[in-house]
């Protein structure tokens, strides 16, 4: 079973992989971090990257009607969000928890070079088992 | 004090007003303060551990101060869980260990605490992170006032979005719950409360509390100048901009 800090080596070996952060979208606190920060600083990027997070993750336009079943609170409405730049590809993935968290796995890749596809689905099994008990 | 004590390296508990830090050679490994619900109330509320499991995990393991270890070697809990947990709850812990307060910093050389060791952090992580905590609780809604007033729940306007969490966090507002309260029922981060509220303060969804008056300022010492004639007509914007400077250079 992987920690974080396995859990964000393991997304740093996917091709063009920049940057890795497990991140808690409600506070912007950055939980992990691995490799290097589009601005130089992993606790900027956290709490950016927080903020469009939060805005994905409240927002009745993308939640209603994506809630898991009844009673599991733990289930995030919205899977992944995907941010494409001239310079590179940015993929956020939120983690369910079955305790009350609000955290995102952050992968930031080189355009060139970064895989999309392969890093969505690999985000996602990640995210996972990070909390597979 | 925290700053000192990473630098040399320090184990031991940092006890102030409003909650413990644990450090071990320096770092931050456990925090717990009133104000912030504890590891067990976030896992148990959710229903994500039975009570049972966790009283028996302190049982066993808190001896050797590796509840936390036990957790997880036990099947109880995922790595991946017990460090978002715990990180969550340290970082909540801190944020109230930490704010300023009049009251005594002591440190109690060799002292630990029996949840053990997880992910530590540096100390000054933990102190920017919580600095930056407070920073963000002021840029949402700059009025302390609605941290600890009971939360009174106000109408949202048509179509307003208020948000999953915060639908929650109002459906569960009585009315006499506190924010702190809130957390504890929700089985939530005391700051992600706090910050819920003022983000709710902000658009209006929950009643503001009128903010306490400043406490009276002691009485100023004896004028070492003659009394000034009294003006009718003070300039205020020029004695705003005289205050702002001195404050500036005090």
């Amino acid at each position: 079973m992987p920690g974080i800090d396995e859990c964000l080596t393991e997304a740093m070996t996917l091709p063009g992989a920049r940057g890795a952060w497990l991140v808690d979208w409600n506070s912007g606190l950055a939980l992990g971090t691995a490799g290097e920060s589009p601005v130089g600083d992993h606790e900027t990027t956290a709490a950016e990257t927080a903020e469009l997070a939060r805005a994905a993750a409240e927002f009745d336009s993308f939640t209603v009607g994506a809630e898991g079943p009844e009673g599991d609170t733990g289930e995030p409405p919205v899977e992944d969000l995907i941010v494409t730049t001239r310079a590179g590809y940015h993929v956020l993935r939120f983690v369910r928890t079955s305790f009350d968290s609000s955290v995102f796995l952050h992968l930031w890749l080189d355009r060139d070079t970064g895989n999309l596809a392969l890093a969505r689905i690999r985000l996602g099994d990640l995210a996972e088992r990070l909390v597979l008990g | 004090m925290l700053v000192r004590l990473a630098a040399e390296r320090a184990t031991g508990a940092l006890l102030r007003d409003h909650g413990t830090l644990y450090l071990v050679d320096g770092r931050v490994v456990h925090a717990e303060s009133p104000a912030a619900p504890g590891m067990d109330v976030l896992l148990t509320t959710a229903g994500r551990l039975p009570r049972e499991g966790w009283d028996e995990a302190v049982d066993r393991a808190g001896a050797h101060r590796a509840v936390g270890r036990f957790l997880v070697d036990s099947g109880r809990l995922g790595d991946g869980e017990l460090e978002i947990c715990h990180l969550g709850a340290v970082f909540d812990a801190a944020f109230f260990a930490l704010s300023p307060t009049s009251g005594p910093t002591r440190f109690r050389y060799g002292v630990g605490h029996w949840f053990g060791t997880v992910r530590p952090v540096s100390a000054e992580a933990v102190e920017r992170e919580t600095l930056r905590r407070r920073e963000l609780l002021d840029a949402v809604w700059p009025y302390a006032s609605v941290d600890t007033a009971p939360v009174v729940p106000r109408p949202a306007a048509p179509h307003q979005g208020v948000g999953a969490r915060r639908r929650a966090l109002l459906a569960a507002a009585d009315g006499v719950r506190t924010p702190a309260e809130l957390a504890r029922h929700l089985g939530r981060p005391a700051f992600h409360t706090l910050l819920d509220v003022r983000r709710l303060a902000a658009a209006g969804l929950v009643e503001t509390p009128l903010d306490a008056a400043p406490d009276a300022a002691p009485a100023p010492p004896a004028p070492a100048f003659p009394p000034v004639p009294p003006v009718s007509d003070p300039d205020i914007a020029l004695l705003r901009r005289l205050r702002d400077a001195l404050e500036a250079h005090l």
